[in-house]
């Protein structure tokens, strides 16, 4: 097939592109993934403020950009208002264009965490995604406040006197899901109908939303560029990474797990756990810990599929020839 | 006709005037009388914009330049400590070249803690690459904040108009207020070429690798500079609409033909207007009111002090370790120029240390003697322990 | 030099001047591999293409796709053993998609509509190539040569065509108005059919070989195989496949006894079990070498006869002795009055070859009337005595079956001897005739097919949902006596769930994974399927060769290849 032909079918695609190729994020980039699934049920009558990070960065160098939307990065901590700032411009003008903020989990869980809550209690218009890689992948993997513990970072090395990562991965989604807006939600790379699902319900409520997208990093993981779905879906087997929907404050809806996997299947496949599979007894004991940490994910948002369901982690993209899927 | 008025309130008006659509700030005095006009003259219905009351002035400059690129007029106001927790967004929204005016009602800055008047505060962010404009009357605050709306929107650059905290925020004056229609007729409605459109969709705030820095920031430097016959432009036409001009890019007053200068920023000019007149012993000086300090009006500032002997600069704010901020500028500018006066060079004010009539005497004394180093003329040396005198 | 405009913006989707291709090492590839239903398919049958038509509603471009490996499917449909299904990866899943049903289906839709079997016309000067036996091997040659442009003269020494399929195969499990259809259809693509005549006696070897290019022959095997036990023999031993031949012919078996001892484990044992039962006999007991066919049963320790009939056997009350050989007669004067078994099994010698072993002190007597061998037949060569030789079966090239020593005589079915299905008397005619056409056109014969299937590592399940496999009614047990078919096959909506069950092993389900899931929007979807027959194209331009849409293709369809 000759370039003009490719490039002519590029134009054609049944669907919307907002992330144009020729971005230079890595190999398997799961933030990459799910900035395209996201822009794609949001776009195109939509703006975008990026928080810094691996995704503005690898997208936006001059004179070349990958979006195809209207998007603006400012600085680091401030994407929920910059999105804030276009909202209330578009609203005074009358259009009803959907601003959408974009930022890592840095972005989200820290720096941009003040601006994110003052977003949302003053109720502004504003899809706020986070693209949550689980540390600071843009400056070389150190730890964040979303950072899984015991995971191994730059900045929370393994060693004599450390196992990784001390402290727990911050509940940003209960925190978010206490400002009371209309919907929070996680997603996954994993689980692209449910993503899609999640973007269109936020998009269609007036009102500050959330959503919190795992994303995997092959290069801050340490997995295998082809394994990022792969990675991303044992999370959520696991009960690690629950999908989770919350509305004004209390669980609106789960994500069942049909087969629940033990939480090695998902660390073993990993780097940044690596030094959880040692032969010494404070290793076994953060894998029970991070195993506990399942459990009680599982137990506290009631994951465990009693039956088979459409939607649940086994069901929800099942595929059909032709590529239809349920969202 | 003129009105009696709180320099805030007056503000207000002022910026209502140029119908913001999109008004964003967080408390912090002494700016707050000014935001507080704009929230009633909102709840009052007599201004129809966003009024978005952010939880820091972080998210307020944010939410002005968001509301500036998704082509909006936008407007934010701060001071002191603000100022500083926002000058990585100053910075940013001036790199973006990005129409906008923001009020700075000067203050001190922590650590100690300091409520009251210098201008430590703009001054920090003097190289954020903004338009400053210093008004030395809370006529000119009215003014300027209608003009830098122009400014700004024509250059494509932010405007910060400084204004000192108590001195012009919190005084009543008479003042002459423009009529909307006249605003209307001087300030065309807010279009910015770059606003972000979904019909055509830019992308702004890329990275530019060391291959193409320079050159952006080089741009930027000469955008500033083009900006001074916009500021003189935006003055001028002004006063053929209203009959009030507010100094173009500065203004000399006093005696023209003094052979002794005094220069100044801000309000305390107003102050030395008065010690000159109401002392007729003292000589009467030439006293060069800088109003554009970004861009730096070399070229102005060097027929301004054609001809001194003396130069006395009245700095608000200091360098520690350097001393002076204004002083190195100025003398740059005038070293171009050939001839140099005696410069003499010296702070007061600061912190709100009341700067009295009295002033002028102590200022003119320094023509007495060779230049001294850089000093803070009303800093009570007694009351410090000998090492830090 | 780009002109760096006010603010350093940049325009929508420039960053496709940015070739990110050049990072990749490897690089995704469509590699279109055979599903295992397909490499097992002795008849060179792909089911995965025809179960994907069937799935798009297509039935008539399905049937093409089954009708250009096999031209009988009405009847392999019913009586192949499957091999597919004992293949197919879905059956590590839930349960082996009902490819047989799905396969008869076809063939009896393309009866009823009438479907007309695609092949060129043969032109005025086309070879003509002689295919001795109108068996399922014959039968499936003469298509195969005409829908490669050949002409075709076939000889059958029977009144009509069918061979084995008619003689051999009891209707209960073929119905002869399904054969007869499909025989007759395929008959009128104009092969020059010539009944009642048989080679050696109506017409000779040497004839054939001066008026014709090449030949095939399919003769099937005739004779029946010497028996005896400790060198006895019973004296009215006839052979199971005599009697399974009477029995078919006449509706009724020349058989009084009540008990009776059946030896062998192939089809015809299995037919002639039931036949027996339908006839009257209260208890008979299959006596094999091997095992019944189950879960775990080693494939070569099992029965070759076709699990789904074993198991009808056994529903009908046929009693199987597994493991069992039959090692002495009990004989009253010259009758039979029982057997004596003993337990043998199939062992390894040193050499790696497999032989029987009896395992002296497992000996138990059965009490039985009669005994009958049905372990099988071989060539009756009277007539072309030059071709064979002096063994039981013609020695042929395993793949073309050109026989061993002749440049343009080809053999096929169970006269090779070392397979007994109509599916694979199929396949051996599908080959010949390949290897014929390309022999009268001057070229190289082909070469066995060598790729490996999909196996079912390589497919990610996660994108599948369990679905049961769906039953066709089976005629319950009291009411199988007489001719009545017993399996009565899958409607078209339960074929269509079995399509859609289909994974897909190896070709592309247009299920858009990779189209989706690639972060570098390097996979575009066509409009219509590309060149290589999948729905999507790699931009190699952008491709940074990550895996992950080869990791995440349910099929196996997509393969990384290295690519410095």
């Amino acid at each position: 097939m000759n370039d003009s032909v490719i490039h002519d079918l590029r134009n054609h695609q049944p669907r919307f592109r907002g992330l144009e190729a020729g971005h230079r994020a890595c190999q398997g980039c799961g933030e990459a993934l799910a900035a395209r699934l996201v822009t794609e049920s949001a776009g195109p009558d939509v703006m975008v403020a990026n928080a810094t990070g691996c995704l503005e960065v690898f997208t936006t160098p001059w004179p070349e950009s990958a979006w195809r939307m209207p998007w603006a990065h400012s600085v680091f901590g401030n994407a929920a208002a910059l999105a804030a700032g276009m909202e209330a411009a578009l609203k005074r003008q009358g259009k009803s264009t959907k601003v959408l903020a974009f930022a890592g989990d840095g972005g989200t869980f820290d720096i941009g965490f003040q601006a994110l809550s003052g977003m949302m209690e003053r109720g502004h218009n504003v899809l706020f995604v986070c693209y949550d890689n689980e540390a600071y992948m843009n400056t070389g993997v150190q730890r964040s406040g979303s950072t899984p513990h015991a995971a191994s970072t730059t900045t929370s090395p393994p060693g004599k006197a450390r196992m990784g990562k001390r402290h727990l991965k911050k509940d940003i989604l209960s925190i978010i899901a206490a400002h009371h807006i209309p919907y929070a939600a996680t997603a996954s790379v994993a689980y692209p109908s449910d993503l899609r699902k999640k973007v269109r319900r936020a998009m269609a409520v007036e009102g500050p939303t959330f959503l919190q997208v795992h994303t995997p990093c092959p290069l801050g993981w340490g997995h295998d560029s082809g394994l990022t779905v792969e990675v991303a879906r044992l999370a959520v087997q696991t009960g690690l990474f629950p999908l989770i929907e919350m509305e004004r404050g209390g669980v609106a809806g789960v994500m069942p797990i049909r087969e629940i996997r033990p939480v090695t299947a998902y660390l073993k496949a990993q780097n940044r756990f690596r030094h959880l599979f040692a032969d010494e007894a404070r290793a076994r004991e953060e894998l029970e810990h991070l195993q506990a940490l399942a459990d009680h994910n599982i137990e506290v948002y009631g994951l465990r599929g009693e039956h088979v369901d459409r939607y649940d982690t086994e069901g929800a993209d099942t595929l059909h020839r032709g590529g239809a899927r349920w969202a | 006709m003129a009105l009696a008025l709180e320099g805030s309130q007056a503000m207000a008006r002022a910026v209502a005037l140029c119908r913001p659509q999109v008004v964003a700030a967080y408390p912090i005095t002494p700016q707050t009388h000014i935001v507080e006009g704009i929230a009633k003259l909102v709840a009052d219905g007599r201004l129809d914009c966003e009024m978005v009351s952010v939880e820091s002035e972080h998210s307020a400059a944010t939410v002005a330049l968001g509301a500036a690129l998704a082509g909006s007029r936008a407007y934010t106001a701060s001071s002191s400590q603000g100022i500083l927790l926002m000058s990585e967004v100053i910075f940013n929204i001036a790199g973006l070249r990005v129409p906008l005016v923001m009020t700075c009602a000067n203050r001190a800055l922590g650590a100690p803690l300091s409520i009251w008047n210098d201008q430590q505060d703009s001054m920090a962010v003097r190289d954020a690459g903004w338009i400053q404009i210093y008004c030395a009357t809370n006529q000119e605050a009215v003014d300027t904040t209608i003009q830098a709306f122009r400014i700004a929107e024509r250059c494509e650059l932010p405007v910060m108009v400084c204004v000192d905290g108590f001195t012009l925020t919190h005084t009543l004056e008479g003042l002459e207020m423009p009529t909307q229609e006249q605003v209307d007729t001087y300030l065309p409605a807010y279009r910015y070429a770059r606003a972000l459109d979904p019909a055509a969709p830019i992308s702004v705030g890329m990275l530019v690798t060391p291959e193409h820095f320079s050159e952006v920031r080089h741009a930027h430097h000469q955008a500033v500079l083009r900006a001074l016959p916009e500021i003189e432009a935006a003055d001028a036409d002004y006063a053929a609409l209203t009959g009030r001009a507010a100094g173009g890019l500065l203004e000399v007053r006093g005696d023209a033909s003094a052979r002794i200068g005094i220069l100044a920023i801000g309000s305390v000019l107003g102050t030395l207007e008065d010690a000159m007149l109401s002392q007729p012993d003292l000589p009467r000086t030439r006293l060069i009111k800088l109003r554009s300090f970004r861009p730096f009006p070399a070229e102005a500032l060097r027929r301004a002090c054609e001809g001194l002997d003396h130069l006395i600069i009245l700095e608000r704010a200091i360098s520690p370790g350097a001393g002076a901020i204004l002083g190195p500028e100025v003398v740059m500018a005038l070293v171009d120029g050939g001839t140099l006066p005696k410069v003499h060079d010296v702070a007061a004010g600061l912190g709100g240390r009341d700067m009295r009539i009295d002033l002028y005497r102590r200022l003119l004394a320094l023509t007495e003697s060779d230049p001294k180093p850089f000093h803070v003329i009303d800093a009570r040396l007694e009351q410090l322990p000998e090492e830090d005198r | 030099m780009k002109t760096i405009p006010r603010g350093a913006f940049a325009e929508p989707g420039t960053s496709l001047a940015f070739h990110t291709g050049s990072w990749r090492v490897q690089k995704p590839v469509h590699d279109r591999r055979p599903a295992p239903c397909h490499a097992v398919c002795p008849a060179g049958e792909d089911p995965q293409t025809y179960l994907a038509k069937v799935e798009e509603g297509d039935l008539k471009g399905a049937w093409e796709t089954l009708v250009a490996a096999n031209p009988l499917p009405a009847i392999t449909g019913r009586v192949c053993p499957h091999f597919c299904e004992s293949a197919c990866n879905r059956r590590h899943y839930d349960d082996a998609i009902a490819i047989h049903n799905v396969e008869r289906f076809l063939g009896d839709e393309a009866i009823r509509q009438g479907w007309a079997y695609p092949l060129r016309p043969a032109g005025d000067g086309a070879p003509c190539v002689a295919v001795v036996g109108a068996g399922p091997a014959g039968l499936a040659a003469a298509w195969h040569l005409r829908r490669l442009g050949h002409a075709v003269t076939l000889f059958e020494a029977m009144p009509q065509a069918g061979g084995t399929l008619r003689t051999a195969i009891p209707q209960y499990r073929l119905p002869r108005e399904a054969m007869d259809a499909e025989l007759e259809r395929l008959l009128a693509i104009g092969i020059e059919f010539r009944p009642h005549t048989r080679l050696g006696r109506d017409v000779s070897l040497a004839e054939l070989r001066q008026d014709f290019s090449a030949l095939f022959l399919g003769p099937g095997n005739q004779l029946g195989r010497e028996w005896s036990a400790d060198f006895a023999v019973p004296s009215d031993l006839r052979s199971g496949l005599q009697l399974l031949q009477e029995w078919i012919a006449t509706g009724a078996l020349p058989v009084e006894a009540k008990s009776v001892a059946l030896l062998g484990g192939g089809n015809t044992a299995i037919d002639l079990s039931r036949v027996l039962r339908r006839s009257g006999v209260a208890e008979v007991h299959l006596i094999t070498h091997q095992r019944a066919p189950a879960p775990g049963v080693p494939s070569d320790d099992v029965m070759r006869a076709a699990p789904s009939e074993v198991a009808m056997a056994l529903e009908e009350g046929v009693i199987v002795h597994e493991h069992r050989g039959i090692r002495r007669l009990i004989l009253r004067g010259e009758r039979v009055i029982g057997v004596e078994l003993v337990r043998m099994k199939k062992l390894t010698d040193d050499r790696g070859r497999l032989h029987r072993v009896a395992f002296e002190g497992t000996e138990t007597v059965l009490h039985v009337d009669m005994v009958i061998p049905a372990i099988g037949q071989v060539v009756d060569g009277e007539g072309f005595e030059s071709l064979l030789g002096t063994g039981s079966y013609f020695k042929v090239d395993a793949w073309t079956g050109l026989l061993r020593g002749q440049e343009n005589v080809f053999v096929g079915g169970d006269a090779r001897g070392d397979h007994g299905t109509v599916t694979e008397a199929v396949g051996d005619g599908r080959r010949a005739a390949m290897a014929i056409d390309r022999l009268l056109r001057g070229e190289a014969p082909p070469a066995p097919d060598t790729a490996e299937p999909v196996a079912y590592e390589s497919l990610n399940l996660h994108y599948f949902e369990p679905e049961a496999r769906a039953r066709e009614p089976v005629l319950p047990v009291e009411r199988r006596q007489g001719l009545d078919e017993i399996e009565q096959g899958l409607d078209a909506n339960q074929v269509r769930h079995e399509a859609h069950r289909c994974f897909s092993c190896g070709d592309c389900l247009a299920c858009d994974n990779c189209w989706t899931l690639c972060p570098d929007q390097s996979v575009l979807k066509t409009r219509d399927r590309a060149s290589d027959g999948s729905h999507y194209v790699f931009d190699y331009d952008y491709c940074k060769g990550c895996g992950l849409c080869a990791h995440e293709c349910p099929t196996g369809y997509i393969r990384m290849v290295e690519d410095l």
